[in-house]
């Protein structure tokens, strides 16, 4: 029977864990301006739409993991790093309201998502 | 359908996805995929996950710093001392939760409240089920944009200069919210720190009060076939 | 991102005149909220509702333990699982099933999908368990 080799490979480590090391050097660090890419919509992503085109400062280099629209189809060969960006959300949302200029959105790319703002 | 006898129907009457689920799971059974010990063995673990263990994180962190510090840089490890191994009960951990817990810390001027837009990531082992109003599309669609409104739905209004900062859950990290320790509460023990940390405040839609040992009452949906506890049901035939 | 304000209305209408349109009525806009994954519902408007609570059926449990159980031993992992559950699926199931009605119909298909059984296994199981219940509770 064909079985996925990722449970054997995470076993005693956990996963995102079993992955570390995988990735090569972080291309980016923590406070560094990033822009999200805006690739095509083609199947499946975890990149939400809102985000698509919008500058934020690295919050969190996470860890290392394939990326969502490899390892929904089980492939696991080319982790990337992750990274946790923040928005302002007058960033995200024209019409965010100016009486809380502070008011932010946080989430988590993989690394082909983002660019140099 | 009219029914023409109908001596106590109503208990018996399967639905849908009963039929599905049983179907599905005998299926999966029979060919091998897994055991009917693995179905038990991770039934008991999912019974045994609630809230509990991260109140106790929050409790610990607000009276140890160095236990604050360690929670802050590696939640995992933290969680051991409460009790939690994340690499619990498949020796991966569980499976959709992934093992990479973030701990966020609330200040006077960031508030921190969570949400999975893409589907409902919560750190299970850690903090239990989800509940539902976390799991609606509804939720997931106005927290991200709107989320001093949403707040405000659930009891929560905070000044202009706090930043409420949304974290949208959506890889493998898990995220619970460590807030602030509230004022009144001097001299607690951290049992009784840990009463008043509730689940809605580790996701971040409450703060914690002194006065405060229980989530907001809200309609509770109830359901048609409840869990059984004691896998004495009679849909698991394949137990 | 214009195509967030189109995907509320994508509901396709029951009557319209022409369902599946002529490629030149596709603009860039409506292909990319055709294109957009369905789970993906961050900032779509939408009107307060009332939050509640839910006690979970029996089901529910179980099939949330199916899906764990295959994942742990090696059937699919979580992200084959996401996917298949919250975007395969497509927007009217999406939006129609109950959270853990996705869960089970994902592994229902995982199993057909992967070879592991046949559809005509599956069907034959449902019918199976259907006429076990009837059996138990004769209508």
């Amino acid at each position: 029977m064909k079985r996925s080799h990722h449970a054997e490979k995470s076993t005693g480590k956990g996963d995102p864990q079993c992955f570390t090391g995988e990735a090569g050097p972080a291309k980016f660090k923590v406070g560094e301006r990033v822009r999200i890419k805006n690739l095509p919509d083609i199947f499946y992503t975890r990149c939400q739409v809102y985000t698509r085109g919008a500058e934020g400062t690295v919050a969190v280099v996470t860890h290392e993991s394939p990326a969502p629209e490899d390892e929904a189809w089980d492939n696991t060969d080319k982790p990337e790093w992750f990274y946790i960006v923040r928005f302002k959300q007058k960033d995200l949302w024209g019409d965010y309201p100016d009486a809380y200029p502070n008011d932010s959105v946080q989430t988590e790319f993989s690394e082909r998502w983002l660019e140099k703002a | 359908m009219a029914e023409k006898h109908k001596a106590a129907p109503m208990v018996d009457e399967v639905s849908d996805f009963e039929i599905l689920e049983a179907a599905v799971r005998e299926l999966a059974i029979e060919k091998g995929l897994f055991t009917a010990d693995d179905h038990r063995r991770f039934t008991e673990f999912a019974h045994s996950i609630g809230p509990l263990p991260a109140a106790r994180l929050v409790a610990k962190a607000w009276l140890n710093p160095e236990f604050k510090k360690l929670a802050l840089k590696d939640g995992v490890k933290a969680s051991l001392e409460v009790g939690i191994d994340w690499l619990n009960p498949t020796g991966f951990g569980t499976p959709s939760d992934y093992t990479d817990l973030r701990v966020l810390e609330d200040t006077p001027k960031v508030k921190h409240v969570v949400v999975c837009t893409l589907c409902s990531c919560y750190p299970r082992p850690i903090l239990g089920h989800s509940p539902e109003w976390y799991r609606t599309p509804n939720y997931r669609r106005r927290l991200v944009r709107w989320p001093r409104q949403v707040l405000a739905e659930f009891g929560l209004q905070l000044p202009a200069d706090v930043e409420i900062r949304v974290e949208d859950s959506n890889q493998k990290c898990r995220f619970m919210v460590l807030p602030m320790r509230p004022a009144g509460t001097d001299g607690w023990s951290e049992e009784q720190l840990a009463s008043i940390v509730t689940r809605d405040c580790m996701i971040g839609v409450a703060l914690p009060h002194p006065d405060r040992k229980q989530d907001d009452k809200r309609p509770i949906h109830p359901a048609v076939h409840p869990i059984q506890h004691d896998h004495g049901h009679d849909h698991d035939h394949g137990h | 991102m214009r195509h967030i304000d189109l995907v509320g209305q994508l509901q396709p209408a029951l009557h319209r005149p022409q369902h599946a349109p002529y490629p030149d009525a596709i603009d860039h806009a409506l292909f990319r909220a055709y294109m957009r994954t369905s789970h993906d519902v961050g900032g779509e408007p939408d009107i307060p509702i009332r939050w509640e609570e839910k006690q979970e059926e029996q089901w529910e449990v179980n099939t949330y333990v199916t899906c764990e159980c295959l994942a742990w031993r090696g059937i699919w992992n979580a992200e084959e699982r996401r996917r298949r559950q919250n975007v395969d699926l497509g927007q009217t199931q999406y939006l129609g099933l109950p959270y853990y009605g996705r869960w089970l119909l994902s592994a229902a298909r995982i199993l057909v999908d992967k070879q592991h059984v046949t559809l005509t296994e599956l069907i034959n199981k449902i019918e199976e368990v259907r006429k076990r219940h009837e059996k138990k509770s004769p209508r």
